[in-house]
């Protein structure tokens, strides 16, 4: 994990910026040190609202996913994918993301490896399997 | 709380596919509450509207268009928004203003108007009701995110994809006997098993429809209701609960927080326990939703939900007859009108209604509905005044 410099940009920008470079951006509360994602003002055990950018490593676990048939708008140009629930190796929270390529459960056990490796402005935090 | 709060009236439009205008539908509805609560709409003090998705039907702010087409131009109205949990939101916001005193009588009525837009359509905006940069922006529909938590259920408790089958099966059994649910047709393990996958491990036969329809009832204190002479329901509990919006974000995905939490409220309010509940009607936008429910809302321990389900434990003849109306699986899920659907069930049942499948010797009954995954959920405890 690495910190970060705060930036004058939204919270969702950061953390966009962030999984462009393969990491998930956390907010460590300065009061509680609890981990919350970037995106929430307000630290959900103190509700102190100051934080430490912290960029974590997107490598992770599977917990949980599903692969659909009929899916939203602006997915339709993908063959097939799984929406996964993943758990940081850093740190206690779960993540949530698109991984393409994924047709069968066979292909996804629970508790694969799995990293970020981009953000897509069309189909969101985007994951790949990982060796790891 | 102040004063009693009664349901003295309710009417539903059949749910399925209609082609009426959503106006249309939410006026039907109202017209049977209006009747079946021997009121005139003279009486009426305020009006109480859950919808979502109006806009596709090219009408927001509907609340004031409902009153003036019930001839009540002057009677406040305003409309209320909580994803699928619309309906039992807007009824508990209606029932703490009749609780207040602000007002003795008060329609309330639920209605959507969705299929017209398509599976593509439907599927992108219901989307829209989940933690969008999360979960629909990253490519989650509703049977996915649903899918997911099966998942996570199956690979942590004791049960299978049959299990959930049987769910289905169950609500279809119940759905085949209300003559206003939207998919009236009998099914087997068998028949959900082999349909299509929509979103893995859930199948076709695992997922509500999505529905066009309307319920409607009327509220009122109990001075209001002894003077009108008709046969009526007591509201004793009330609870509201809420979840971390995004899936990602609870502790445990195979539990929904804000369900415990508003059950917990309603025991309290109603003093009751789940013991002395006779039936419930419960949110099973999925199978898995109802496995999740009865263990969340006190039923079963955690993990023991499908033994019960296997045992027969919650149909017709169960000793906790669950969905009693078919539920969201075979009734129909207008998501605006779903709640106010449960409570039009509860009506039905207590006041001798709904025909072959009265829960027998019913005298207490819950309704539970919650939005999106359980961001949001609501519990109501009901009596049957003899």
């Amino acid at each position: 994990m690495s910190k970060v410099k705060t930036e004058k940009e939204s919270s969702r920008d950061q953390f966009v910026d962030c999984a462009k470079n393969g990491k998930i951006l956390i907010n460590q509360c300065t009061k509680c040190n609890n981990l919350n994602l970037e995106t929430v003002y307000f630290c959900d055990k103190c509700f102190n609202n100051s934080f430490t950018q912290v960029a974590f490593n997107g490598y992770g676990k599977v917990i949980t996913y599903t692969i659909q048939s009929v899916v939203p708008e602006g997915f339709e140009d993908v063959e097939s994918y799984a929406w996964v629930v993943f758990k940081l190796d850093e740190c206690d929270l779960n993540v949530s993301g698109f991984l393409p390529k994924i047709s069968s459960p066979n292909d996804l056990p629970l508790g694969t490896s799995i990293k970020v490796v981009g953000f897509d402005v069309k189909h969101g935090l985007v994951l790949e399997k990982s060796a790891v | 709380m102040g004063e009693k709060v009664c349901v003295l009236g309710a009417g539903s439009t059949k749910y399925g596919k209609l082609n009426e205008s959503i106006i249309e539908i939410a006026l039907n509805a109202s017209k049977d509450a209006i009747n079946s609560a021997g009121i005139s709409p003279r009486d009426i003090k305020a009006g109480y509207i859950s919808n979502v998705f109006g806009v596709t039907d090219k009408q927001v702010h509907m609340a004031p268009v409902i009153m003036s087409n019930l001839g009540i131009p002057e009677v406040p109205g305003l409309t209320i928004e909580s994803a699928c949990g619309s309906g039992s939101v807007m009824f508990r916001e209606a029932y703490a203003n009749i609780a207040a005193g602000f007002y003795d009588c008060i329609i309330a009525i639920g209605v959507e108007k969705i299929t017209h837009t398509g599976t593509v359509e439907s599927t992108t905006l219901f989307s829209y009701c989940s933690d969008f940069f999360y979960e629909g922006g990253n490519g989650a529909s509703f049977p996915g995110l649903f899918g997911s938590m099966a998942r996570a259920y199956l690979a942590t408790h004791k049960a299978t994809e049959e299990d959930l089958a049987r769910i289905a099966v169950k609500n279809h059994e119940n759905g085949y006997l209300n003559p206003k649910a939207h998919i009236r047709k009998k099914i087997t393990i068998d028949d959900v098993l082999k349909s299509p996958v929509v979103a893995s491990p859930l199948k076709l036969y695992d997922c509500c429809p999505f529905s066009d329809g309307a319920s409607a009832v009327i509220l009122c204190n109990e001075e209001f209701a002894k003077k009108i002479g008709k046969p009526y329901v007591e509201v004793i509990g009330s609870g509201r609960g809420a979840s971390p919006a995004a899936v990602q974000s609870r502790k445990d995905i195979t539990t929904i927080p804000s369900t415990v939490n508003a059950a917990q409220q309603a025991y309290k309010m109603a003093n009751v326990s789940p013991k002395d509940i006779d039936f419930v009607e419960v949110h099973d936008c999925f199978t898995i939703a109802e496995l999740i429910d009865i263990e969340d809302l006190g039923f079963f321990p955690k993990g023991a939900g499908a033994q019960a389900v296997r045992e027969g434990r919650t149909t017709l003849k169960g000793d906790i007859p669950v969905n009693p109306s078919g539920g969201l699986k075979s009734k129909g899920h207008p998501i605006g009108a779903t709640g106010i659907g449960q409570v039009v069930e509860v009506f039905d049942q207590f006041t001798n209604n709904a025909g072959e499948r009265t829960v027998k010797n019913a005298h207490i009954a819950m309704t539970h509905n919650f939005g999106a995954t359980g961001a949001s959920a609501s519990v109501h405890i009901f009596r049957k005044v003899e």
